[in-house]
């Protein structure tokens, strides 16, 4: 069970990593600051040093969501195999759908379903509940768009140049802020390390504990540090392109000191959030910011209907991964053979989605058409193919106890010669 | 209700952002400026954007600053 749990929860981090790459680079990557494959890589690299770089770590996974402790319930590895199983079928549906939406609620949510199940109503702190979730998850997007908003504003109000006699354009200069654009991603993507490989590092530590291996009170060993810090950059690296493609061109046509300003937004609200004390999901924050930004600037319109899409994505997050999580943590009641048929049907689940995306797939070479697309898509066969060993190789990682490799193999192969009939027709 | 930190966090990330934007704009107008053909010190305003921008990566050093929790505690 524990080497499940552990298993599980370094799967959920890769998720989490692929499904986030997007919030730090989906707008440099649409403005042409960084080149797709550059971006993702840097967020990996910016993920990977993140999670080593703390060591102070989340003592509670469920931040007072769940009462535990003494007066309340133990959280069992049951409970967090549950809740993990929710959180990680709902991070694959929305990538599918391309829909940026909270990680950590999806494990707050499965973890919420996963001890309602598993232990009762009572175990849920409604409060924390509200405290936590509810309230960040409508301020955060308010907050974050309102201050790209005024960023997108003052940016193209100072950077307007009009000769005073004639009435015509100066030279504006505005691709200048491509070059800030790679040092505020580049923060988002840092911060983003140090926060959510936090999470699984606390889960797996809590498990470890739980199951009598670690000394309670103490901090995660090294190998789990290095195991999470691995798993979150690899997802990232594997980039959720879907999510990428709706963040940085699905929203708003985004421009460079439009971009500029959306993620200096992420980044100031990010770090203000996580050290003024009140948590904000990254997100929520990034897809605010970009929606602001667009509203910011003339000329542009925002896609409403993708908004709503959003925002409905995010009112489900909480119950749709609870509902998994309770569905899972009730299997499991009945002993190791429902442990067994919940592990295969995530598995399953996870895999049938996994291959159901390839037939329309959203790669770097076609996630964002950006100005400089040009050569970024001529040499995609190449790259795909590249793409698709990475990914192939993440899988392997993450689910040792499937043989996918071949198949994957086979299927990049087969996905690079869909691609290359692609590039023809277009 | 933690309204009073909603608030702060909303006020700081309003300011942040704000003075880094704009010291970032002032940079890329000062250099437009710079650009321009009839300009007779093109010298003064480059080093001014380049104050500008050097403000900028200040700020991110700061972010640094405080996501590294060795620095911040």
């Amino acid at each position: 069970m524990v080497a499940l749990v552990i298993a599980l929860a370094l799967f959920f981090d890769f998720t989490n990593g692929f499904h986030d790459t997007a919030n730090a680079m989906a707008t440099p990557i649409a403005t042409g600051a960084i080149k797709p494959k550059t971006a993702v890589t840097l967020a990996a690299i910016l993920n990977l040093v993140g999670a080593f770089l703390s060591t102070e770590v989340a003592k509670t996974v469920s931040g007072g969501i769940i009462r535990e402790g003494s007066d309340g319930v133990q959280i069992t590895p049951d409970i967090i195999f549950a809740g993990l199983m929710g959180a990680i079928l709902w991070n694959m549906i929305t990538w599918l759908k391309g829909l940026p939406s909270s990680s950590s609620h999806a494990l707050f949510g499965g973890l919420i379903g996963a001890a309602i199940a598993g232990i009762g109503f009572n175990s849920i702190n409604l409060e924390g509940l509200m405290q936590k979730v509810i309230l960040p998850a409508i301020f955060a997007p308010l907050i974050a768009g309102i201050v790209a908003y005024v960023c997108t504003r003052l940016a193209y109000a100072l950077t307007s140049r009009h000769d005073p006699e004639t009435g015509s354009k100066l030279t504006q200069k505005r691709g200048g802020f491509r070059t800030g654009q790679i040092f505020t991603s580049s923060l988002v993507a840092l911060a983003h390390g140090t926060n959510d490989a936090q999470k699984t590092m606390g889960i797996i530590t809590l498990v470890l504990i739980a199951a009598g291996t670690q000394d309670p009170g103490s901090g995660p060993q090294f190998w789990v540090i290095a195991a999470c810090a691995f798993a979150i950059a690899i997802g990232t690296y594997a980039g959720g392109w879907r999510i990428i493609r709706t963040m940085g061109a699905g929203l708003t046509e985004v421009k460079p000191a439009q971009g500029f300003a959306a993620e200096t937004s992420t980044a100031s609200a990010i770090l203000a959030s996580s050290h003024l004390g009140f948590a904000l999901s990254t997100t929520q924050v990034a897809s605010g910011s970009v929606i602001g930004s667009g509203m910011g600037r003339k000329g542009t319109s925002v896609r409403w209907s993708m908004v709503g899409k959003i925002a409905l994505g995010w009112l489900f997050t909480l119950p749709a991964a609870g509902i998994v999580g309770a569905l899972t943590a009730l299997l499991v009641k009945t002993g190791v053979v429902g442990v067994l048929i919940a592990a295969v049907a995530g598995t399953a689940a996870v895999l049938f989605m996994f291959f159901y995306s390839r037939k329309s797939a959203v790669g770097h070479h076609n996630a964002i058409e950006v100005e400089e697309a040009g050569q970024a898509v001529r040499f995609a066969k190449k790259k795909a193919m590249a793409r698709a060993r990475a990914n192939a190789k993440a899988k392997a990682k993450t689910k040792t106890d499937t043989p996918v490799i071949a198949e994957a193999d086979t299927d990049a192969n087969a996905e690079a010669g869909a691609n290359t009939s692609k590039e023809t027709q277009r | 209700m933690k309204w009073l930190e909603l608030l702060t966090v909303a006020g700081a990330t309003l300011i942040a952002a704000v003075t880094v934007v704009v010291l970032y704009s002032l940079g890329v107008r000062l250099t437009a400026i710079a650009a321009d053909a009839q300009q007779t010190s093109p010298g003064i305003k480059k080093s001014f954007a380049y104050v500008c921008f050097g403000l900028c990566s200040l700020a991110v050093l700061f972010g640094l600053y405080l996501i590294i929790p060795y620095f911040s505690g």
